[in-house]
């Protein structure tokens, strides 16, 4: 019998939001994500992205606004790099979109700075950047096609720690300031913690979750079933409870938790008295 | 404690006119059995480094000395049956049309005859839990039972030696929290002596001592409490901290003064516990 790698999905996600999808490796992560942009189309069921509406009918020829409108970023995306100057690689998608030379290289140059590239890297061929950079410069590619929804597979995998912060501010701002909806795959759950506003938990090609972070983290024993790490700075709020701290809602990130901390420490000098 | 591996003012160039060496003046010592990790940010010359160690690198300066063999083209090999090393991408290191045929490889290839060759590949495979995966393709895995499928071809040659150059950076929590316990039993069972490349700050705070290198250069080396203990600097060198560390931090920008030195989780677990208990 055939199974089915994500089963009887719904949810549904407001305009502007960041969304983090969390889930064991082969949960259906991946699968459901392709659905967005419909390189995978349902067998069952459908996808609404704002106007557009993806079904088991529906056909490659109509696909092309939607594919616009929502940028995919592959895991390693840096492989997919191939054209001569780095200019060239980002200018590659809009024109083929149909924008002219001049104006695909012009946008390209400001995707440049957008991901914190300075304009001297665009004439240099993208095959002699880091790997952090080469990253950047494929983000580039795809911001250029201008997506109102960014979606992300796990897009700091590999990078080191002060690479991956600076990836996931990146992404934090496109949101911010520009309106981006995000949607992250992730197995990192203290940037879930600290940039998601809403978290989906897939099991097995199932949805068993919903909701934002805090709804998510605050049941250790039902994470534990699910295999699921919490937070670091939720374990360590934790432990403290356990001993019988109470907190009024189970701190998420190591800024929280200090926060909680500081509003009941002991004045100077008031244990004396 | 006897040293496996010295490495002596050891400076390599990946150019010969290259203005900025990869690794400029690299000296330590690897104790026998230790777990010794080595952490840098992206670019810093750490995994120069372990390529360095065991030949795949062709140094011009420096003395290299591995289980008391000095490192020269007349001994690689040599050097090379002490060293096991496992990268990060499990795809770039697979030979064998099958699992098993994976794990052959490395016996095949010192002419193991074929009856010890059998028994020992098994065996290796047993070892690292993959027992029923012997006849699949290895294309057909998880990232995570490819790195198992890697670490049995290490176990089937018995090196003295287990480099890990990000081997976990590319698994799952999971995965990756299988593949350390996997390493930490092999070690103990076959005193084994472990030198792990890693960004994973808590990988790094479980080993026994920690090297930091910077541009080329061996920057610290202590273990990983004094490590620790100098949090700003680990961020300045693009390293992530531990928690407790960036708590302290938190708590710092509140007006609250934690105890300097480095705590684990369950020493400042208890300093909070009794600074807030005692009101």
């Amino acid at each position: 019998m055939a199974t089915s790698a994500v089963d009887d999905v719904s949810f549904h996600v407001p305009d502007h939001s960041y969304l983090a999808i969390v889930g064991h490796t082969g949960s259906g992560k991946s699968t459901l994500i392709q659905q967005i942009n419909a390189l995978l189309k349902p067998t069952s069921g459908q996808i609404t992205v704002d106007d557009f509406t993806i079904t088991p009918k529906t056909t490659n020829a109509d696909l092309k606004p939607l594919r616009q409108h929502v940028g995919m970023v592959f895991q390693f995306p840096e492989s997919q790099l191939f054209e001569e100057t780095i200019r060239q690689d980002i200018a590659f998608g809009p024109k083929n979109f149909g924008m002219g030379e001049t104006d695909a290289n012009k946008l390209a140059d400001a995707m440049l700075q957008t991901v914190g590239l300075d304009s001297s890297y665009a004439d240099r061929s993208p095959f002699e950047l880091s790997g952090g950079q080469m990253r950047r410069v494929a983000i580039a590619g795809v911001l250029a096609m201008r997506p109102q929804v960014l979606v992300l597979d796990e897009p700091t995998a590999g990078l080191d720690p002060q690479g991956r912060q600076e990836m996931m501010a990146l992404f934090a701002r496109l949101h911010r300031e520009q309106g981006l909806s995000i949607v992250l795959v992730t197995h990192q759950m203290e940037d879930v913690a600290q940039y998601a506003e809403q978290v989906a938990v897939m099991r097995a090609g199932k949805l068993v979750k919903f909701g934002t972070p805090h709804d998510v983290f605050r049941d250790a024993a039902w994470l534990k079933a699910n295999q699921l790490d919490m937070p670091r700075a939720a374990q360590f709020a934790q432990r403290l409870a356990d001993r019988g701290l109470a907190f009024d809602r189970l701190p998420l990130t190591a800024e929280q938790l200090a926060d909680q901390l500081a509003a009941r420490w002991p004045r100077e000098g008031a244990a004396h008295v | 404690m006897a040293n496996i591996i010295e490495v002596k003012h050891l400076t390599y160039r990946y150019q010969a006119d290259d203005a900025r060496p990869a690794l400029d003046d690299v000296s330590f010592n690897v104790h026998a059995g230790e777990w010794l990790a080595i952490v840098g940010h992206n670019g810093s010359g750490k995994s120069t480094l372990a390529k360095s160690l065991d030949g795949l690198l062709p140094f011009t300066t420096g003395d290299v000395t591995v289980g008391g063999i000095q490192l020269t083209p007349a001994t690689v090999w040599q050097v090379r049956e002490k060293i096991g090393m496992i990268f990060q991408n499990p795809d770039n290191q697979f030979v064998g049309a099958t699992v098993a045929d994976d794990v052959a490889f490395g016996l095949e290839n010192r002419q193991i005859p074929r009856d010890e060759m059998v028994p020992r590949v098994a065996a290796a495979i047993e070892q690292v839990g993959m027992a029923d995966f012997a006849h699949r393709e290895p294309s057909s895995l998880s990232g995570g039972q490819k790195q198992r499928v890697a670490l049995a071809g290490i176990v089937a040659i018995a090196p003295d030696v287990l480099i890990l150059d990000e081997a976990t950076s590319m698994l799952d929590p999971q995965g990756r929290r299988e593949m350390l316990a996997l390493v930490r039993q092999l070690r103990t069972e076959r005193h084994l002596t472990v030198i792990s490349i890693t960004h994973d700050i808590d990988e790094a705070a479980g080993a026994d001592r920690i090297l930091v290198i910077d541009d080329g250069r061996l920057v610290d080396e202590a273990d990983p409490a004094t490590i620790f203990a100098q949090a700003d600097r680990l961020v300045q060198l693009g390293l992530d901290v531990p928690f407790t560390a960036k708590l302290k931090a938190a708590l710092r920008q509140r007006g609250i003064e934690p105890p300097a030195a480095y705590q684990t989780t369950a020493e400042m677990e208890e300093w909070l516990w009794q600074s807030l208990s005692n009101t």
